[in-house]
């Protein structure tokens, strides 16, 4: 298995080489720079523009800045915002944790409703209580989440009142203390409750499906042919079953939790990986862009490596070799 | 797998691109700035100490406290409650001063600058000429990395500092501690106004070299300013949190605070409704739903912007920095007055701006006060048929019988109209021009087929694409009336490369030492409307209003074609 891994681990790079290129490109050909569109006519001097365009190489041709910018890159040099004005790694670092935060708390929302459902589901299939299952979570696959987002925003926050509608903390509070944590936990579970609620139908419709088929296996004919109990039965030797393919998942939910939610966390004004990137794009803030690219195509790869091993751990009879 | 990692990547990324588009209307110009008193909503109550408001914004600030290295219209709106320039700005947009005042001396080469005596920094040194020196000499060292050069190059020896060929600004003379001569390279009208107005804490920035003090902590993270407010707390991305400075030279302000905040625009109206926000700049767009609020009020303005339709004579010589007239599709004057009469801009308002715009028949926004009268100038009111007599009167008409006009040398006659992406108004007006130009008999069509994305139109524009022969566009002025940045013979954002003797001859003559004599500066101005006006290079449409939200508890908030934030310590809450 280690050499498994080792073997992994090595094809990642071309890949992500492979990865960089066409991003780097695609980022490089969408029209105009940082220092291009809004002009304001009293306050923008064009041979400022023109310096710092030279300056940062804006004019090289793609496969020069690409150069410079890889071989940068893995010297650990991932360049400065032109935005914030500072070094990538310190505006992406300072984002990561309200985005893990977000994650974890939606995920976990995730596992629960959609664990309650699928059970639910899979013992008792084709039942009314089963298709207002199907039809929730194909609702709530269908609607964009930004659709979601503001309505929940409108309902929960303004109407009601119930949670703030945007940011990640209240107001002036310090850092450290019990109001500050609180706040902290009543900023995140609007968005988190839109985005763990809008993504159960994978799970649940995976999970129902699994005890679906187990149920038909032999060892359960077999189980309750011995007697054992109903509850017995789902809850311990076909849960047990089922639950396996589920774990494929959890690998792309590494990549899942960085990358946050784009579109919610833009909406909440809730300051994450997912809203910065979405500014690094459109105001073409490169070297931010191309790092966040980076870090989730690696954790995609990562993610994916440990759900094979994972996979091969819990399932004996799969071999990784 | 691997695949559809990749596959998802790119997906993303599309949609990243997507999104992206989606957003760029927030950068088209129609900015929120703003001019005029509201008596009636005002006043209500007496001013009395206390309260915070929340001001909102829909773009997070990028947290550059210095003005000399911030670029972004919210790292401005957050310098505007905690810094302060030696001039400020009138609602007349004329210059008048703020902590110092000035002489000009005889050969109109050198101004003598008096500052205040007692003016506080918000760590309690007291402002001196040498703060704002610091400022000018590190805008000319050659290792600044900000954005404001050209506001110094003007003075004497800022240039030579720049190429490294001298330690200091030779025409910067410190008197005393509050008296310093600045004396310029050439005599213009316009020196004081493309001078940088906000001195640096000297004392704060000491010992940070100047090639780091763009990222430096003193001015990223804990700033000084002049200002009525002082940032205490920033958490970025999301808020500002700003406090009273009680040692405000004009005053202890009256509120103890202000929070600059970050929203969605999608929930600007139930923020509203809440009173969890307090004051924002507005779309028009916005209007009837703010409206419908019983404690909001909308407070409107003239701005300095306006919306036109921009005409190509030519291209952008990149080599020689020139414009050259070689197009000559909208050489004819009359086309292009019959192009201006087909539009029916008042409606255009209605549909478009909820009527919150006003038809404008030059380029310099009325609230300027070298603005022409609405009476010297060609009205240009909606008339097609008048559209399609000057049509004929030059020579176009429909000569094969497909509806459409010919040019005078019998050619077909086509014009492709450019518009950049945005909300859902703009593809409305785009295919309400379209439609009245097809409606007088010409051929008109959309550049690309479709709207265009702002970056990428930005680029056509900036390259001369032969797809925009005609192109709308909208222009911020900022409180400079010169318009020769935008309309000159060989300026850059001269975007439909208008190259005419006449046009250069006026400008030159607003900015020559005669202009000095403020009605001869206004009459060579107005002169120089009426002939735009006249040939009209470019039709304009209207000067957009600048539109507040602003909710009732806030008093004593000035709105001006500058900004909402003209004497931000008179601001108070009445419960």
């Amino acid at each position: 298995m280690l050499q498994y891994t080792i073997r992994r681990l090595l094809s990642m790079i071309p890949l992500l080489l492979l990865i960089s290129l066409v991003v780097f490109s695609l980022a490089k050909m969408m029209p105009g720079d940082a220092f291009g569109g809004e002009i304001d006519p009293s306050n923008t001097n064009p041979q400022y523009i023109e310096e710092m365009r030279e300056k940062l190489g804006y004019n090289d041709p793609i496969i020069v800045q690409y150069g410079r910018w890889i071989s940068n890159f893995v010297q650990g040099d991932f360049g400065k915002s032109t935005v914030y004005k500072k070094p990538a790694v310190e505006v992406i670092a300072q984002r990561i944790p309200n985005t893990l935060f977000l994650a974890v708390v939606s995920l976990i929302f995730t596992y629960v409703f959609a664990f309650i459902m699928g059970m639910y589901a899979g013992r008792k299939p084709y039942t009314l209580g089963d298709n207002l299952i199907a039809t929730y979570n194909y609702l709530a696959l269908a609607i964009p989440s930004f659709v979601a987002g503001i309505v929940a925003i409108y309902i929960f926050s303004f109407q009601l009142g119930w949670f703030p509608f945007s940011g990640s903390v209240g107001i002036g509070l310090e850092e450290g203390t019990f109001e500050y944590y609180v706040s902290k936990v009543r900023h995140v579970l609007l968005p988190a409750l839109v985005l763990g609620l809008m993504g159960t139908a994978s799970y649940t419709q995976f999970l129902r499906n699994d005890i679906i088929e187990n149920g038909r296996k032999d060892f359960v004919r077999t189980a309750r042919a011995k007697g054992t109990s109903e509850s017995k039965i789902y809850n311990k030797h076909i849960l047990r079953n089922s639950i396996i393919p589920l774990i494929t998942f959890l690998g792309f939910d590494i990549a899942t939790l960085i990358s946050g939610a784009v579109i919610t966390e833009t909406i909440f004004t809730f300051p994450g990986i997912g809203s910065l990137f979405l500014e690094s794009v459109s105001r073409r803030d490169y070297a931010v862009m191309m790092s966040i690219t980076m870090l989730l195509s690696f954790l995609t790869l990562f993610g994916n490596l440990v759900a094979d091993l994972l996979y091969g751990i819990v399932d004996p009879r799969i071999r990784l070799d | 797998m691997k695949k559809s990692t990749v596959w998802s990547l790119v997906m993303m990324l599309v949609l990243a691109v997507f999104l992206a588009a989606c957003n760029n209307d927030s950068s088209t110009k129609e900015k929120d700035n703003s001019g005029k008193e509201d008596d009636s909503a005002t006043s209500t109550t007496e001013p009395k100490e206390g309260g915070v408001v929340t001001f909102a914004t829909d773009q997070a600030p990028e947290g550059v406290y210095d003005p000399a290295y911030a670029g972004s219209a919210v790292d401005a709106d957050i310098q505007g409650f905690t810094t302060e320039s030696i001039f400020t700005i009138n609602d007349e947009l004329e210059y008048i001063p703020n902590y110092a005042k000035w002489d000009i001396s005889e050969d109109r080469l050198t101004y003598t600058f008096t500052f205040e005596k007692g003016v506080k920094w918000h760590n309690g040194e007291e402002l001196t000429v040498d703060d704002w020196v610091f400022a000018l000499e590190t805008l000319a060292d050659p290792a600044y990395d900000g954005p404001r050069f050209n506001y110094v190059e003007d003075v004497k020896g800022a240039k030579a500092k720049k190429e490294g060929k001298a330690d200091s600004i030779e025409g910067i003379e410190v008197v005393d501690p509050y008296t310093v001569k600045i004396t310029f390279e050439k005599v213009k009208i316009n020196n004081l106004e493309n001078l940088w107005p906000n001195p640096m804490p000297k004392k704060h920035y000491e010992g940070i070299a100047v090639k780091d003090l763009g990222e430096s902590k003193q001015v990223r993270e804990n700033p000084v300013g002049l200002g009525p407010f002082k940032v205490k707390k920033v958490v970025a991305g999301e808020y500002s949190e700003l406090e009273r400075f009680d040692d405000y030279w004009k005053g202890k302000p009256l509120l103890d605070g202000i929070i600059v905040k970050v929203i969605d625009p999608s929930v600007a109206t139930g923020a509203f409704q809440n009173g969890e926000i307090d004051i924002m700049g507005i779309r028009p767009q916005s209007v009837k739903e703010l409206t419908a609020l019983e404690n909001v009020r909308i407070e409107e303005t003239n701005g300095v912007s306006y919306s036109y339709i921009g005409l190509r004579f030519g291209h952008r010589d990149k080599a020689t920095l020139t414009n050259v007239a070689d197009f000559d599709k909208f050489k004819s004057k009359e086309l292009r007055q019959a192009l201006l009469y087909a539009i029916n801009r008042p409606a255009m308002i209605d549909a478009f701006l909820e009527g919150k715009a006003t038809v404008a028949n030059t380029v310099i926004p009325r609230t300027f006060w070298i603005a022409a009268e609405e009476s010297e100038l060609n009205q240009y009111e909606f008339n097609q048929e008048k559209a399609k007599e000057l049509l004929k009167s030059a020579g176009y008409v429909d000569k094969d019988g497909d509806g459409f006009v010919e040019d005078p040398n019998g050619q077909p006659f086509k014009i492709s109209f450019g518009h950049y992406a945005g909300p859902a108004a703009f593809e409305g007006r785009s295919q309400a021009i379209i439609q009245s130009w097809n409606d007088i008999g010409v051929k008109t069509e959309l550049a690309t087929g479709s709207l265009i994305e702002f970056n990428l139109y930005n680029d056509m524009k900036d390259n001369d694409d032969a797809a925009l022969e005609a192109f709308f566009g909208s222009w911020s002025t900022g409180s400079d009336p010169d318009p020769s940045g935008l309309w000159g013979n060989n300026s850059e954002w001269n975007y439909g490369r208008w190259v005419d003797d006449t046009n250069q001859t006026l400008l030159d003559a607003g900015l020559s030492v005669e202009a000095f004599d403020k009605d001869m500066r206004k009459a060579t101005y107005v002169e120089w409307q009426k002939h735009f006006n006249e040939e009209l290079p470019a039709l304009p449409l209207w000067e957009n209003m600048d539109l507040y939200g602003i909710n009732n508890r806030l008093q004593g908030v000035h709105i001006n074609a500058v900004g909402f934030q003209t004497d931000v310590h008179k601001w108070y809450v009445a419960e």
